[in-house]
């Protein structure tokens, strides 16, 4: 789309959606993409530690990292804190129009959170400066600067890489005075992380079994649930976030899953190559060229296709694999859910708990869809911690189950939602 | 129309047009206004020029504003009493009353649901009133306009659509080339297109989506390579 697409806010009306719904099925995309295909990441970062652009496709967006030093807040004495923002700017117009806005902030503000904060990624302990006194308040601004649908991911992929650019200032704390090294007197230190979380969105149709990652805006909007899964690089699920009216079986998500994690990982991975070849420019002679030369399109953009052209060749053929059907049985994925929350604070290994392809094929061909489909309400059910329409899901039959899980799920603290 | 355009910003006088002024009538359209004896934009943009003395400036503009006889595509959204309200792309919803269809009596109502997509022209445009719409002529024929079935449905600048309905355009007649087509262009800058298949409406947006960016000039240009597109 252009810029600033909230006035043209595509597929809103009928001959849209079902333009799309009709597209879907036929398996075509407006772009031509394939429904398992990605638009290329590209990374530009500034001349300031903590600076990124991100683009995929025409969604444009900006972090910024700064830091300052705060008092803690007293549950938490030992911890800096870790703020996230976002900004969707342009906005002035119809009453329609702000309502799809004012949600889209809050949905986004809360998959950011959860995300990074609630999954912990920083560690907020090296923050520390004096117990109960000092500590560094970190704070992301993210800025909306063009929407073509998956801000999700365009905004977590940025704050991600704006964290890891991120250099903070060392201090020095001694008889109730702090002092701030400049950077000729110390080096600036990066921020320490725990793990490395990642959102993949999927976009799911009532008139296809296929989701479509990636959305742009008018798939999005056409969409009828959206399916978010935050992934980290150790491949261990951060967040799940599964809107809608869909109706999305055990198989459709963990198919999800599977590849989310494995692009998790390949959207962490580009991100590292791209801080090194920051670091290398950095040390050239010539002033490190910043934002600005993305006005005259000669900035140095990272793209994602670019750098992870081998990676992304495996992952082309792990996906196809993805593709093929797969019929877990009803108690596999049962006992993994059980499983993933023993050993939710441990890294694990994909076989742990993904469910790995040989023993899929052993099982035998047959899935009850009606019990399914109950399997996977307590675990929409769970990931709506935060939605007011959380009632709506408990069926009378289903809310013993679903209270179980979810007295589990508040004893864990480091996964926000468990599998 | 003049080939070499200038670019005129908001409160430039326009000395081009007081020149031609000065023996005979001139026009100003939109974005131009006159200052006593002077003539200054009030817009940003190209300024143009028809023969044989029209001037206006055509400023990249998103949100429209209506005028009266404009064709224009509008989306149904509610319904109240005996008005069907429609979002137009303006600043005020507009309406349409179910007997301004063809062959509509108080009985035999227009069956419209939020969400159709109505071609429709503006009855009457004026800044303290909301616009209103018919769907018939003077005669009680519909003509072209109603329901819009099918198809698929974008919006894009005021100035594409513009572009679009110019008599010598040279855009739709290079896509009649390629394959056959329905399109209905709204001033208010929505297009809707419908072709045989699904990947050649597809093909279609994307062919006219790739014009936005367009000048007048390059467009002969981009037109040559219309059929790429369609086909990609």
């Amino acid at each position: 789309m252009f810029l600033n697409a909230n006035l043209f806010e595509p597929g809103k009306s009928k001959s849209e959606r079902s333009f799309i719904q009709s597209a879907v099925k036929q398996n075509t995309r407006f772009d031509g993409r394939k429904s398992n295909e990605f638009r290329d990441v590209k990374l530009t970062f500034g001349s300031d530690w903590g600076t990124v652009a991100v683009s995929m496709g025409d969604t444009k967006v900006l972090a910024q990292v700064s830091c300052d030093i705060g008092t803690p807040s007293s549950a938490r004495a030992n911890e800096g804190t870790l703020y996230l923002n976002v900004d969707i700017k342009g906005v002035a117009f119809l009453d329609e129009i702000q309502s799809t806005h004012d949600q889209r902030f809050l949905t986004l503000n809360s998959l950011l959170e959860r995300t990074f904060r609630s999954s912990r990624c920083l560690d907020l302990e090296s923050l520390c400066i004096a117990v109960e006194q000092h500590v560094w308040c970190v704070r992301v601004d993210i800025n909306v600067l063009n929407h073509d649908g998956n801000l999700y991911d365009a905004s977590t992929i940025a704050a991600l890489a704006a964290l890891m650019h991120f250099r903070r200032p060392e201090v020095s704390y001694a008889e109730g005075e702090i002092h701030t090294f400049s950077e000729r007197e110390r080096e600036l230190m990066p921020l320490l992380f725990l793990h490395y979380p990642v959102s993949v969105t999927y976009c799911v149709y009532k008139s296809s079994s296929h989701p479509l990652v990636d959305p742009t805006l008018l798939e999005e909007n056409a969409a009828d649930s959206i399916i978010v899964l935050s992934f980290n690089s150790y491949q261990e699920l951060c967040t799940l976030n599964a809107g809608g009216t869909a109706p999305t079986n055990v198989r459709t998500i963990m198919q999800c899953a599977r590849s989310a994690a494995n692009r998790s990982k390949a959207v962490v991975q580009f991100i590292r190559k791209a801080l090194e070849l920051d670091a290398e420019r950095r040390l050239q002679p010539n002033r490190v060229a910043g934002l600005v030369d993305l006005l005259n399109d000669t900035a140095p953009m990272l793209s994602f296709k670019h750098l992870m052209e081998q990676e992304m060749q495996m992952e082309v053929v792990q996906q196809s694999s993805c593709e093929e059907p797969i019929q877990p049985k009803e108690t596999v994925a049962h006992e993994q859910l059980h499983k993933v929350t023993e050993i939710a604070e441990t890294p694990m290994d994909e076989s742990s708990w993904l469910p790995s392809e040989q023993n899929l094929q052993q099982e035998q061909l047959v899935e009850d869809v009606p019990q399914s489909l109950k399997e996977s309400t307590p675990i929409t059910a769970t990931t709506s911690k935060s939605k007011p329409n959380r009632g709506k899901n408990k069926a009378s039959k289903k809310q013993q189950l679903t209270q179980r899980k979810q007295d589990q799920s508040d004893s864990e603290e480091e996964v926000t939602l468990i599998l | 129309m003049s080939a070499n355009t200038s670019i005129i910003m908001p409160g430039e006088r326009v000395t081009l047009v007081e020149d031609a002024a000065k023996n005979k009538r001139v026009i100003l359209g939109p974005g131009l206004r006159r200052l006593d004896d002077k003539v200054v934009a009030s817009k940003a943009g190209p300024l143009r020029h028809k023969e044989p003395n029209t001037f206006w400036v055509d400023n990249y503009q998103r949100r429209y504003v209506p005028a009266r006889g404009d064709l224009i595509i509008g989306i149904v959204k509610a319904r109240a009493g005996d008005l069907y309200r429609v979002d137009i792309g303006s600043a005020d919803m507009a309406s349409i009353s179910y007997l301004a269809f063809e062959a509509a009596t108080k009985k035999n109502r227009p069956d419209l649901n939020p969400g159709d997509l109505l071609y429709a022209r503006v009855l009457n445009a004026n800044a303290d009133i909301e616009p209103e719409l018919v769907c018939v002529n003077s005669n009680g024929k519909s003509g072209k306009l109603g329901v819009l079935q099918d198809g698929f449905f974008f919006k894009c600048s005021l100035n594409l659509g513009r572009l679009l309905l110019r008599e010598s355009c040279p855009a739709l007649a290079a896509l009649t080339e390629e394959l056959p087509y329905e399109i209905a262009v709204g001033v208010n800058g929505r297009i809707w297109v419908k072709a045989h298949s699904m990947r050649e409406t597809v093909g279609l947006a994307n062919a006219i989506m790739a014009l936005e960016q367009a000048g007048y000039s390059e467009i002969e240009k981009i037109c040559g390579n219309l059929n790429g597109v369609v086909q990609a």
